[in-house]
């Protein structure tokens, strides 16, 4: 994953590491680092702010705020790899950026937001070899803010996927909450949100995407996640599932509603088989494991949903990564056990939930008060706006992407 | 799964079973003819009782031993040959194992006998006004394959003549039509799938009923019909959970077979499958497969026993740098993401142990099965889970990793259970849905389930040939034996095996030595005893618990194991002496040492290994482990001589007893009673005794000792309730149950005077006395001789016995018209139903529940009865407890007192 750091620019402009403001949170998990950082940069000041002041990049604007001009870029690293992190932000001088230096606030230059559990565990790390402290947020505020702010503020955030189809989702801001959010990220958490702030873990589970990728690269040598994502989209499940059909002799099971190809128990067929793992083909088994996880992610969080009444079920976090399977079997998972009462949306930017609310909490805790997300308005880049998902390699939309953004500052 | 026709436990205690009730069978069937309609039953106050109760199959073995008293059958006689076996069979097939249910039984040889027909009219049974019993007694067997041998399968129910049995043969279903051919009852997909080669093989059709169907109907059974059937499973500890028959719906029930079935369930045949999951047993053996090379899914859960998922899962300390994110809820061992470790390391499949590998994905799966169920359930507003099916397999880890899960996002307000039989659901459904199975109709109280030969080692790696007959089962013992299995008596003594984990918690390692059932349920056979009734003067049966001493306390357990392991050598002698002593009976004695020592083994082991263990059922089992290995009653000539001893100097003590006043008389009684209950043979202290004088030395010398106060003495409550005071005189009772105990000394000089002033003071007395043999405890069958004997010389006693019908001449005479015997209330013998030196009266026989009926005073007598078991026991009538106390331990810890103390323990009608 990190090997496409590299082309974190490449929706703007490559002259974009110059640019004059950064500003940096951080979402560190047990599988990925997300990095969310702010740049100005001049072009964007003038293509969209006829008002703001040659000042600099800070404009200020009628209501006597000053408006700062930039894009919003997110990247990802794996935890593992930790020091290409480390280097990628030494090499931006991220950690010398931000607001701080537009407000002359040095004396705070050194501390970054980050949130996830490795803003615990890397805490030091980051001291040692960047000279910053991580102000820790914490992780479940950072997912809801960074979903609330997106559901909010960014246009075509939300979308279902049904057979293979993607549909935006207008969500009416006013009739937003409450909404389950199903964060996928090495594990699963599942969180009730009404409202700004408010929200509470209601469940999750313990299989997420780090079992899909740790099983996964068990089963298959996978040398990265990406790559079992990949070969999950050639496989084909019912070599290794046990279907309803295979213990029914090919007939359904419709008295309780299971057609022949339902699975009835995920990697059932390993069992009767004379095959070892060398014999079944890792498409395949990548394949079963996904349908598996997803299935299961899905089963739950409507079971959750039901439990409090949400008919919105937001699922984001790594493991999604636009992937069409994933998602089209999470929302086939969601329709068969709600009978199609609930629905199962995406997030564009799914994985940088937590990075984004750590950004967020920029503006909470150090900006003026009456700053608000309202006051963060970001309108969306064309350049993004092209759908990839004929290709899985891309069909991440957040994955190393920016996205043009003002922010009213005090 | 794997290795399940190699576990041969079930298929040898099943081909044992089969031999034996050839040898029992008789007796069970009693009542099926009765249920013909002549409610002429016949009923045994003699000799024969013990046949009647048909209530255990073994009762017919004792019968055949005890007639063999006078010696002049041929005991072979008494092991009819296996045409009589009655089968019936009913099969799940799933997608992984072949579960298989079959039942049998044995015609009647009834004995018509003039005596038991007195016996009955006496107790007003034989007039149609005790409900009839609309099913057949017999055996339920459990048995499992692995579907892909399902050769195996049909060999076994081929050379069982399974197939064969029932319909077509006998007259068990007899309203099928004999015409059609064999039709077996099958669940599970492959029904379907295997239908053919059934048909081919077998020439039998499967008749395909529902899956679910059958799942509810197995499970409705279980829970209503067996009595700790159903156990939590928390850290470790199991414990049995009573279900209240009225309060049973409804439940969830979470089928864990290949895949996950779970279905809420209203009632009978009400259940609807609400949800279920695709990550089951399937997904834990293909993955574990996979991953670990292992060639059976016993051995992938045994691995998991040895593992430490830390290595391979991702816990919350791991990515919070070991500290809790205790904000919400979560502990540092918490599973934060499943295999997520395989990731962030460098290694790859071959660096991590299979044991870790199998412990992460049990873990992973037990947890994720628990929290959809517990969130179905919340969505039905459902308190009771039960999870069932054939990946639990009573694994300890599985059922913590499922309890922790329910109990965690329930926050404590739902609980899991699991079932003993879990993976017979299906199997069992099927078999109910034969038509007129009578199984809907069964009670708790009527089922009993031994724990044969094999039991010790189900789930254990024990390959054995089909045992057909004793002597294969005593060559099979011998040689299991001989491979080096480590049976040692006494035996060796060794903390509860626990896991001490919370489903979340890393576990503590346990070291190589744990065997993969260590904590696996036993399934023996059920006994179906229609026969069987609650004692009806229990002031509350459902409250009722026999057992006084709690077994799950470690050193109760194991100071009785170290008893019961002491005692054996010499029960062994006992047993070979009273066979003859002869080599074949020193054979069996082996055997017997063997299977009993493993019963022990196992169960200190795993105390709840044959469900939820009290010190009457330990007791009872040695007491079946003899008459398994055809010890028909080891104190045979023990008793004999000492009844002998007994009755001769009877006479001598009515005299003296005569020459009182009255008030003297009924303390000298009851002293009497508790001095001769010093004869114990199931008491070493009391057996070291024995060799220091004649019986009515000790006899005199114990009474002498009597000094009151007893340890317990409500004896001025009783005498008031007897003779009452200066002014006012009470009436007598009008019925009397006397649960007596030992022979000798005990029933002759204790109990029978005690009934002789009884029934001088117009209370008619009935004797109750044990079915079968244990120890030196009197039976049914044994009384009306000793009443005979006493008769001789006491007007009273004889007058009595004609009228209760005990003597065979006077009966003659009353059927010839005399009508001198109406002079007197009457003494009756009856059986209590069981075999044990405790009795559990939950159980009884219906003779015993008959004559209870008129019943108003109970006197239970020994330490087995009164105290051991029943000591706690209420009654609806007056209740006399007396027992001796001869063992210091239960001394000090039931009435703070000292070996010899006295019981005297008076309860007025509650």
């Amino acid at each position: 994953m990190d090997q496409r750091h590299d082309q974190i620019e490449g929706n703007s402009e490559p002259s974009h590491s110059f640019g004059q403001v950064s500003h940096l949170a951080l979402d560190i998990g047990g599988t990925l680092i997300k990095v969310v950082y702010f740049s100005t940069s001049r072009d964007d000041c003038i293509d969209h702010e006829g008002d703001s002041s040659a000042n600099n990049t800070l404009g200020v604007s009628k209501s006597g705020k000053h408006i700062l001009e930039g894009r919003l870029h997110f990247a990802k690293f794996e935890t593992r790899n930790i020091n290409d992190c480390l280097e990628f932000i030494s090499s931006k001088k991220l950690h010398l950026g931000g607001f701080q230096r537009c407000r002359n606030l040095a004396k705070d230059k050194n501390l970054i937001k980050a949130t996830g559990g490795g803003a615990h565990k890397f805490a030091e790390l980051f001291r040692e070899k960047l000279g910053i402290d991580l102000d820790k947020e914490d992780e479940m505020d950072c997912l809801v803010a960074g979903a609330n702010f997106l559901l909010k503020a960014v246009h075509r955030e939300a979308y279902t996927y049904v057979g293979g189809e993607k549909e935006f989702m207008q969500i009416d801001q006013n009739d937003l909450y409450p909404y389950l959010l199903v964060n996928i990220g090495s594990g699963v958490s599942m969180i009730k949100v009404d409202g700004d702030g408010k929200f509470e873990r209601v469940s999750g589970t313990n299989v997420g995407g780090g079992t899909f990728w740790g099983l996964g690269r068990l089963l298959t040598k996978c040398k990265s996640f990406d790559e079992l994502l990949e070969l999950s989209y050639r496989g084909n499940n019912r070599v290794i599932d046990m279907l309803v059909g295979d213990i029914y002799g090919g007939m359904d099971y419709s008295k309780i509603g299971l057609s022949s190809t339902t699975i009835a128990s995920s990697f059932g067929k390993a069992v009767s088989d004379y095959k070892e793992l060398e014999d079944y083909k890792p498409e395949d088994v990548a394949r079963s494991l996904l349908r598996m996880i997803s299935n299961n992610i899905g089963q739950i969080a409507y079971l959750n949903a039901l439990q409090f009444g949400l008919k919105r079920i937001f699922f984001g976090g790594f493991f999604i990564q636009g992937q069409p399977y994933t998602m089209d079997t999470i929302s086939v998972a969601v329709h068969f056990w709600s009978k199609g009462e609930a629905k199962a949306m995406f997030l564009r930017h799914e994985g940088f939930l937590g990075a984004l609310g750590a950004y967020v909490s920029y503006a909470k805790n150090r900006l003026d008060d009456l700053v608000c997300n309202e006051s963060i308005q970001i309108p969306v880049s064309a350049s993004y706006a092209a759908d990839p998902k004929y290709n899985p390699r891309n069909a991440d939309l957040n994955d190393n992407e920016s996205m043009q953004c003002s922010v009213y500052t005090a | 799964m794997a290795g399940l026709k190699d576990d041969p436990v079930l298929g040898i205690n099943d081909m044992i079973e089969t031999r034996e009730e050839t040898e029992i069978k008789d007796a069970v069937i009693d009542k099926v003819r009765e249920e013909g309609g002549q409610g002429d039953r016949e009923m045994a106050p003699m000799g024969n009782s013990i046949h009647r109760s048909g209530s255990r199959p073994q009762l017919d073995l004792s019968k055949a031993a005890i007639q063999g008293n006078s010696e002049e059958r041929d005991p072979t006689i008494l092991l009819p040959n296996q045409s009589d076996d009655i089968s019936h069979l009913a099969l799940d097939i799933g997608g992984s194992l072949i579960k298989l249910v079959y039942f049998s039984r044995h015609e009647d040889r009834t004995i018509n006998d003039k005596r038991k027909k007195t016996v009955k009219e006496r107790l007003g049974i034989s007039n149609g006004n005790r409900r009839s019993y609309p099913i057949l007694g017999g055996r339920l067997h459990f048995v499992k394959f692995e579907t892909r041998k399902i050769n195996e399968c049909l060999d076994f129910i081929s050379s069982k003549q399974l197939h064969r049995g029932g319909i077509d043969t006998h007259g068990w279903l007899s309203e099928a039509p004999a015409n059609c051919s064999a039709v077996i009852k099958a669940t599970g997909g492959g029904a379907y799938k295997f239908a053919d080669l059934f048909k081919e093989r077998l020439g039998v059709s499967l008749d395909k009923e529902d899956e679910m169907d059958c799942l509810v109907a197995g499970a409705n059974f279980l829970l209503k019909a067996i009595r700790h059937e159903a156990f939590t499973h928390m850290e470790g500890h199991k414990e049995f959970v009573q279900i209240d028959h009225n309060d049973l719906f409804p439940y969830l029930l979470v089928n864990i077979g290949s895949g996950v079935s779970m279905i809420k369930v209203d009632g009978d045949g009400k259940f609807e499958r609400v949800s279920g999951t695709n990550v089951g047993g399937g997904t834990y053996w293909g993955l574990g497969r996979l991953l670990t090379k292992c060639k059976s899914f016993d051995e992938l859960l045994e691995l998991s026993q040895r593992g430490d998922n830390r290595t391979i899962d991702m816990l919350v300390g791991d990515i919070y740098g070991g500290m809790d994110y205790s904000k919400i809820g979560l502990s540092a061992s918490t599973i934060a993401s499943s295999f997520g470790k395989a990731i962030s390391e460098k290694k790859e499949l071959e660096d991590y142990r299979p044991e870790d590998i199998s412990l992460s994905l049990l873990r992973m799966i037990s947890y994720n099965i628990g929290q959809i169920s517990y969130l179905n359930a919340l969505r039905f507003g459902l308190k009771r889970i039960f999870f069932g099916g054939f990946f639990i397999r009573g694994h300890a880890y599985t059922m913590d990793t499922i309890s922790f899960a329910v109990h965690f996002w329930s926050k404590g307000d739902a609980q899991a259970m699991f079932l003993r039989h879990e993976g017979f659901l299906g199997a069992l459904g099927a078999f109910m849905s034969y038509e007129k199975h009578g199984l809907d109709d069964l009670m708790v109280h009527q089922l009993v389930e031994r724990f044969p030969m094999g039991a010790p080692y189900t789930g254990g790696k024990i390959h054995g040939p089909p045992l057909g007959d004793l002597n294969e089962k005593i060559s099979w013992m011998e040689k299991f034996v001989l491979k080096g299995t480590e049976i040692t008596a006494p035996v060796p003594m060794a903390p509860p095996g626990t896991t001490g984990l919370g489903g979340f918690e890393v576990p503590s390692s346990k070291g190589g030595t744990l065997r993969s059932d260590a904590s696996a349920l036993n399934v023996g056979v059920l006994h179906l005893v229609p026969t069987l009734e609650v004692f009806p003067l229990l002031a509350d049966p459902k409250m009722y618990e026999p057992n006084t001493i709690d077994l799950s306390d470690h050193n109760e357990l194991e100071y009785w194991f170290t008893v019961l392991s002491e005692h054996l050598p010499d029960l062994v002698d006992k047993a070979v002496a009273s066979e003859g002593g002869t080599d074949d009976a020193k054979r069996r004695g082996d055997a017997f040492a063997r299977v009993f020592s493993a019963h022990l083994a196992r169960l200190m082991e795993e105390p709840a290994a044959y469900g939820k263990l009290g010190l009457a059922n330990l007791l009872e089992l040695r007491e079946e482990c003899l008459r398994e290995f055809h010890f028909v009653d080891a104190y045979r000539s023990i008793k004999q001589r000492e009844n002998e001893a007994s009755l001769a100097v009877l006479p001598d003590l009515l005299m003296e007893l005569d020459s009182m006043t009255e008030e003297t008389r009924l303390l000298t009684l009851i002293e009497g009673v508790l001095a001769a209950n010093i004869f114990d043979w199931g008491s070493r202290a009391c057996v070291d005794l024995y060799h220091k004088g004649t019986i009515i030395e000790i006899y005199r010398m114990s009474r002498n000792k009597m000094q009151r106060p007893w340890r317990v003495d409500d004896f001025d409550v009783f005498k008031e309730r007897m003779l009452g005071s200066a002014d006012k005189k009470p009436h007598p009772h009008k019925r009397a149950l006397l649960f007596v105990d030992n022979s000798g000394a005990d029933i002759v000089l204790g109990m029978l005077p005690l009934a002789r002033e009884l029934i001088r003071r117009g209370t008619e007395v009935v004797l109750v006395a044990n079915s079968l043999p244990a120890l030196n405890d009197a039976t049914a069958m044994e009384l009306p001789d000793i009443v005979a004997e006493a008769a001789k010389h006491c007007d009273i006693l004889r007058r009595a016995a004609e009228a209760g019908g005990l003597l065979v001449d006077a009966m003659i005479n009353t059927l010839d018209g005399s009508k001198e015997n109406t002079s007197s209330v009457p003494l009756m013998v009856v059986e209590n139903g069981c075999g044990s030196p405790c009795i559990d009266l939950r159980q009884v026989s219906s003779e015993l529940a008959a004559a209870a009926k008129d019943a108003d005073l109970i006197i239970l007598e020994g330490m087995g009865r009164a105290l051991h078991t029943n000591f706690n026991a209420r009654f609806k009538c007056d209740a006399l407890k007396l027992a001796m106390v001869k063992n210091q331990r239960l001394a000090e810890n039931l009435i703070k007192g000292n070996i010899y103390d006295c019981v005297c323990r008076y309860e007025p009608a509650s």
